[in-house]
């Protein structure tokens, strides 16, 4: 790959709701994307080739991205009346890098429900090692459902220039998947002082008590880089429904769920430490915190 | 009798059209779709709310109004438990706004990514393309990018944003975000005054004839002329019968309308049935998406329809002139975005967020035993989730989407939306565009 000629990519997709595809193209900078690959293939978009063209000669190529779950169920899916296993396979094996963008290519996410056993990731089945294959060394995961457009294409950029990103036992990159959802969230406050948000709809309050958020247990920087480079589920009002995680999507994403009453403990905090500071920090009331942000009678 | 076979491409997801011919005319159509992904069956015996989290998921082109369609369902089950769901106008507005924004870029991404290319290379067999490459499809791309951001102001993201829940909506903007969003708009129509329409929106908003359009150089004038010169303007036409059982700003409650008379519609005459489906024989059937009728006749759903249920005067006149053909289904949609414009600039100048933005329902879920409908105008058409639920937990969850309505298969003797569209035509070129004049999501049909 060198740096003045464009890397070459081919999209594909397993069992998907094509929510990657439409992800990547709001990425705000294009141009800068589009100035060093080139897209051979991509099916929803006006490419020069066809992908029975690209499958019928495989030729040696960079990027191989595939969003969705896989099967080798042909009963679960077919493309161009080839299952999944005739599309993947002679392009993986001439792929430079294969990068799996979203929850399902990564872990089976969503669809995976439906059938555990045939339905999963490209090297994980959730948790599991030992997905669609057992192992693959040039294979990255950018969960998320969907993922965010820069991790897609910074990730690629990345790789191109570098040919190698740091990456977290889930094979995520450390610089996106290093942060939680929860850093950078807009009531981070509430949550040290344990202010409840009373109902959803609010600015004031944190969702880790009573409404599921899972911000605390997810990997992703969503709060950090922002979504549309604008907002986020929680700048939103809505909890994190830990979309990048391998368990996605749990049971009851709206509730918190709880163990004799309490919370599970945020990603990496001991028990201990966490209860200890969270009984401190819950027996004073801060009165700031218990009124709206913006107090109108001032 | 010739059958041949073909791949209908960059699409959302993708479908297989099988044709039957006589005399070198297509006499019969099959359009197939095969991946089913069994949604509805997920999310049985799940807790009610999840399904806020799972239903955007449906479709990555849809997200918002799946969301939408969701709570409205949910929110129709507290009604029938003896509840009463009050929503501010704050919240109605602000949902409308993120359903907005979504059809919005829909529409401008489905022009400029699907319609203009694909009439290119009816052009010019050998065009190849203009994706990450040619100016405009930068331009454009920017505009979905921008139409999206603005949404996701209140909606946190998208795709598959969460921003409903029952009883309102769950983000509460101050002011300033709200001027905020207005900036981003004003780009978008930009864009779509200067590269889509040629006219600003006032202009085009106010015309009422087809002849209006073509006064200035514009995407949209190549694309009507190019569609012409292909006879575009005479081909494609279907039943001439329209469905919009969802609301808009356009027009009052359910409607349908038989070439250009409307009248009330009540979803209790909509029927879905699994005939030619894989779920009714594995063996003989061809498809994964069912089909849906209106007291047993095939109706067009989608833009078109609600601008002939609107009695909207430009698509008024395209409709006198050229029926219901391709030509007017396109234009339909692009004259809906210019009216979306129009009606978020609208709802942002004017949104009061002094209201609560949510008022929850007191029922807890966990003790919510109820049927509930709700019925959104996504971008392709009428969208109706049906649940039902017992002690808060989903007994039974049935989408039936827009395109199942256009793109189902019904029978020789009663032919579907699209088939009838097909009946006719001379090559699988046409047959092609003719299918995609429908903005197919194969990923919606086969949920
Ligand atoms: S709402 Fe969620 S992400 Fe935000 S502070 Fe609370 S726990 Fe963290
Ligand atoms: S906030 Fe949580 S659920 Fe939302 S996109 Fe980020 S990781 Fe996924």
């Amino acid at each position: 790959m060198k740096a003045n000629t464009k890397s070459t990519v081919i999209w594909i997709q397993g069992i998907t709701c094509n929510g990657n595809s439409h992800s990547f193209l709001n990425y705000s900078n294009m141009a800068l994307f589009a100035a060093s690959f080139e897209m051979l293939y991509h099916p929803l978009l006006f490419t020069a080739h066809t992908l029975e063209s690209l499958l019928d000669k495989p030729e040696a190529f960079d990027f191989l991205i595939v969003e969705g779950a896989f099967t080798k169920e042909a009963r679960y899916l077919q493309r161009f009346g080839r299952s999944f296993p005739e599309i993947l396979e002679p392009l993986a094996n001439k792929a430079r890098f294969i990068v799996c963008v979203g929850s399902c290519a990564s872990f089976g996410g969503m669809f995976r429900l439906r059938d555990p056993r045939r339905i999963s990731g490209a090297l994980f089945n959730a948790k599991e090692k030992g997905g669609y294959w057992d192992e693959k060394s040039n294979v990255v995961n950018i969960p998320g459902c969907p993922a965010h457009p820069r991790w897609i294409a910074e990730t690629m950029m990345a790789l191109r220039e570098r040919k190698t990103v740091l990456l977290d036992e889930f094979l995520r990159p450390k610089e996106i998947f290093a942060y939680l959802a929860h850093h950078g969230c807009l009531r981070n406050e509430y949550f040290e002082w344990k202010v409840d948000c009373k109902q959803l709809g609010e600015k004031e309050g944190c969702m880790f008590y009573e409404h599921g958020c899972l911000g605390p247990n997810t990997h992703a920087n969503c709060n950090k880089i922002l979504w549309n480079d604008i907002s986020s589920k929680t700048r939103a009002g809505s909890p994190c429904l830990g979309c990048t995680e391998f368990d996605f999507p749990r049971r009851a994403l709206y509730e918190t769920h709880k163990n004799m009453s309490l919370p599970q403990t945020p990603y990496g905090i001991g028990k201990r430490a966490y209860y200890t500071l969270a009984g401190v920090a819950k027996s004073f009331k801060i009165e700031r915190l218990e009124k709206k942000l913006i107090d109108e009678d001032h | 009798m010739k059958i041949t076979k073909e791949i209908i491409e960059r699409i959302e997801g993708e479908a297989a059209l099988e044709v039957e011919w006589e005399d070198e005319k297509i006499a019969f159509a099959k359009l197939k779709f095969f991946n089913y992904r069994g949604i509805e069956e997920i999310l049985r015996k799940r807790p009610l709310y999840d399904a806020l989290a799972f239903t955007p998921r449906v479709c990555g082109i849809c997200s918002h109004s799946h969301a939408l369609a969701c709570v409205r369902a949910i929110e129709s089950c507290f009604e029938h438990a003896q509840e009463t769901i009050t929503l501010n106008k704050k919240a109605r507005d602000i949902r409308e706004i993120a359903l907005n924004a979504e059809k919005i870029h829909n529409h401008i991404k489905w022009y400029f990514f699907s319609v203009l290319p694909e009439l290119e290379k009816i052009d010019n067999p050998s065009y190849r393309g203009d994706a990450f490459k040619k100016p405009r499809w930068f331009l454009a791309q920017n505009a979905v990018t921008e139409t999206l951001k603005m949404g996701a102001i209140f909606s946190g993201q998208w795709p598959h944003g969460s921003f409903v829940a029952p009883g309102g909506v769950t983000c509460d903007p101050v002011s300033l975000d709200v001027l905020n969003a207005r900036g981003i708009l004003e780009k978008v129509i930009a864009f779509c005054e200067e590269t889509l329409l040629g006219f600003s929106l006032e202009e085009f908003t106010g015309f009422d004839s087809a002849v209006q359009v073509m006064a200035s150089p514009s995407a949209l004038s190549w694309g009507i002329d190019t569609m012409i010169r292909h006879a575009f303007d005479r081909l494609g036409r279907s039943h001439d019968r329209f469905l919009a059982l969802g609301d808009s700003f356009l027009y009052e409650g359910a409607l349908k309308s038989a070439k250009t008379t409307v009248l009330p519609a009540d979803i209790k005459y909509v029927s879905e049935s699994l005939a030619h489906t894989f779920f009714e024989d594995p063996t003989q059937g061809y498809t994964y998406s069912k089909t849906a009728t209106y007291k047993k006749s095939f109706f067009e759903v989608g833009p078109l329809a609600r601008m002939m249920v609107a009695k909207e005067g430009l698509i008024r006149d395209f409709h006198r002139r050229f029926k219901d053909a391709a030509l007017t289904r396109v234009m339909a949609r692009v004259v809906e975005c210019a009216h979306l414009l129009v009606q978020t600039k609208r709802l942002l100048e004017n949104l009061d967020i002094r209201e609560a933005s949510l008022i929850p329902p007191k029922r807890n879920v966990h003790e919510l035993s109820a049927e509930g409908i709700g019925v959104v105008e996504a971008p392709r058409g009428s969208l109706i989730h049906a649940i039902s639920v017992n002690h808060g937990v989903i007994e039974r969850y049935d989408i039936i989407t827009p395109t199942v309505w256009n793109l189902g298969n019904g029978e020789r003797d009663n032919l579907s939306v699209v088939q009838k569209a097909l009946v006719g035509l001379d090559s699988l070129t046409k047959a092609d565009f003719i299918v995609k004049s429908f903005d197919v999501c194969s990923v919606c049909t086969t949920q």
